[in-house]
């Protein structure tokens, strides 16, 4: 056997060690959600849909996570969009204090979150905005867990984009904004939606923060935790089952989405 | 006329320092030089996406040395010709006179008149990434001249062609610098480029223009030996070829 060949079989054994160790790694991943599925019991899912005061008390909650993590999301991607573009593209004194801190977010234990904003915007924070308890409570909280990853997205969107392409509609007349709204924005508005995408589904999962911060008006996650205490497992599993495949069913349609966006 | 006035632009470790530089309306300018002596710096700071130290720019007597880009009416054709690439070459070409509000009808007729003149309508629906090098080049030309810009700046925009499609491309610079009486720099660090194109040669060297002058005033300074030598090989490799042909 030449020695190209040889060293070909070992690259493709190589391979074979990586591509074993990555399907143990899906594979883990994927028990859990079957485990959730297969638990679910149909006469469970029934009495919840089919009983008024749990029905009603399910549908609550979902409407309370859908709206509070479109909103959240919808500020987001209104404030990443500026913030992201001025890191991509100025260079100034203090930008990586200002690239940890948008990043710190993610290093803060989520309980602690819900305490920083009660004691932050709560009736008796610094700034007495009395959030705690309340839809925009849940809102502030999605906003913060979600923060980094809408900007980092959109942040990297705008590095992809060439410098040299808004030097050259600036010659050619255009004025920064105007430059920004026709080439930059367009260029990344993959990165704007896969962050908002991101966003959401952080948003959607959030819990520590809400159980400190705004345990009421119940979001669907506060409900899980409720009824595993109240009801036990199988309702846990029940109501779990059915926003994972709502979240699911969501978070593929987005994606499929951008990418029909992005052949358009 | 642009005229450049003990101009100083750092960026980095690049700086470039230019005492006094003319270039006269109708006259074709090749900045010449090795690379990373900071020629395209010193187009940057003419188009305006650097600010320099200190020193001035006049364009027709004016002082746009801190002028926005988009004010100074200088038409910048970068080597990687920086077409848009989520619009056709048609909204391509027609994006600075959109810019400037000139009616859609008015600007459909003008893009097909430029785009009959570089030999781009057949393309003019497709997206940048669907058309050739060549075509491309037209292409930014195109968008860079629509607007009528008192400048044009090149930078190597013979980089990436192959020589066919360079030898036309260079009758087509001439062509369209002779047609618009354009102020004319085009940046490269090829000699025949330079002597192909250029009314007046500017040599830079260790950030500095060393040279300003004639081609063949530029071929008998010492700065021309490497390109003398480059050129007498190829020569000689001509020679050599038409002996072997003869026999």
């Amino acid at each position: 056997m030449s020695r190209a060949a040889d060293r070909f079989l070992k690259v493709e054994k190589f391979l074979i060690i990586l591509s074993a160790i990555s399907s143990f790694a899906i594979i883990a991943i994927l028990i859990p959600f079957f485990a959730l599925f297969l638990c679910c019991r149909y006469d469970v899912v029934c009495k919840i849909l089919g009983t008024q005061l749990l029905r009603n008390e399910f549908l609550n909650a979902l409407k309370n996570s859908l709206l509070a993590a479109t909103v959240a999301t919808a500020i987001l991607v209104f404030v990443s969009i500026p913030l992201g573009y001025v890191l991509a593209r100025v260079d100034f004194r203090g930008k990586t204090v200002v690239e940890s801190l948008v990043d710190l977010p993610l290093v803060v234990p989520h309980p602690i979150v819900g305490v920083m904003l009660l004691v932050a915007f709560g009736s008796r924070g610094i700034i007495p905005l009395g959030i705690e308890d309340t839809f925009w409570g849940i809102v502030s909280a999605m906003m913060f867990v979600a923060f980094p990853l809408a900007v980092d997205a959109v942040k990297l969107g705008f590095l992809s984009v060439d410098p040299m392409l808004e030097y050259v509609a600036r010659s050619l007349g255009a004025s920064s904004f105007r430059t920004f709204l026709t080439i930059s924005l367009p260029l990344c508005y993959r990165n704007i939606l896969a962050g908002a995408i991101l966003a959401f589904a952080r948003a959607l999962s959030e819990v520590g923060s809400l159980l400190v911060l705004a345990p009421y008006p119940e979001t669907v996650t506060v409900l899980i935790i409720k009824w595993f205490d109240t009801f036990g497992l199988p309702y846990a599993v029940a109501v779990s089952s059915l926003y994972l495949l709502l979240a699911l069913a969501l978070f593929l349609a987005l994606r499929a989405l951008v990418k029909v966006g992005a052949y358009a | 006329m642009l005229k450049i006035e003990n101009l100083l632009v750092k960026i980095g470790q690049i700086t470039v320092e230019v005492s006094d530089l003319l270039v006269r309306r109708g006259e074709y300018m090749v900045l010449l030089g090795p690379s990373g002596v900071g020629k395209t710096l010193l187009l940057y700071s003419i188009v305006g996406i650097v600010r320099p130290v200190r020193g001035k720019i006049l364009l027709d007597g004016k002082d746009i040395t801190y002028e926005k880009p988009e004010k100074r009416n200088i038409a910048l054709v970068p080597q990687n010709f920086a077409l848009f690439p989520h619009m056709s070459i048609y909204d391509n070409i027609a994006y600075g006179l959109r810019v400037r509000g000139v009616p859609e009808n008015v600007i459909r007729e003008k893009v097909l008149e430029i785009s009959r003149m570089l030999r781009i309508e057949h393309v003019l629906d497709r997206k940048p990434s669907q058309i050739s090098a060549g075509e491309a080049q037209r292409a930014a030309l195109a968008r860079a001249l629509i607007v009528r810009p008192s400048v044009l700046l090149l930078d190597e925009p013979l980089a990436n062609l192959d020589p066919e499609t360079k030898m036309r491309a260079i009758e087509l610079l001439k062509l369209i610098h002779r047609s618009a009486n354009l102020v004319t720099l085009h940046v490269t660090h090829d000699i025949c480029e330079a002597l192909l194109l250029a009314d007046k040669i500017a040599y830079m060297y260790e950030g500095k223009v060393v040279f300003v002058g004639e081609p063949d005033e530029f071929l008998r300074t010492s700065f021309a030996r490497p390109y003398v030598r480059l050129l007498a090989s190829i020569d000689n490799i001509i020679n050599l070829r038409e002996r072997v042909e003869s026999r």
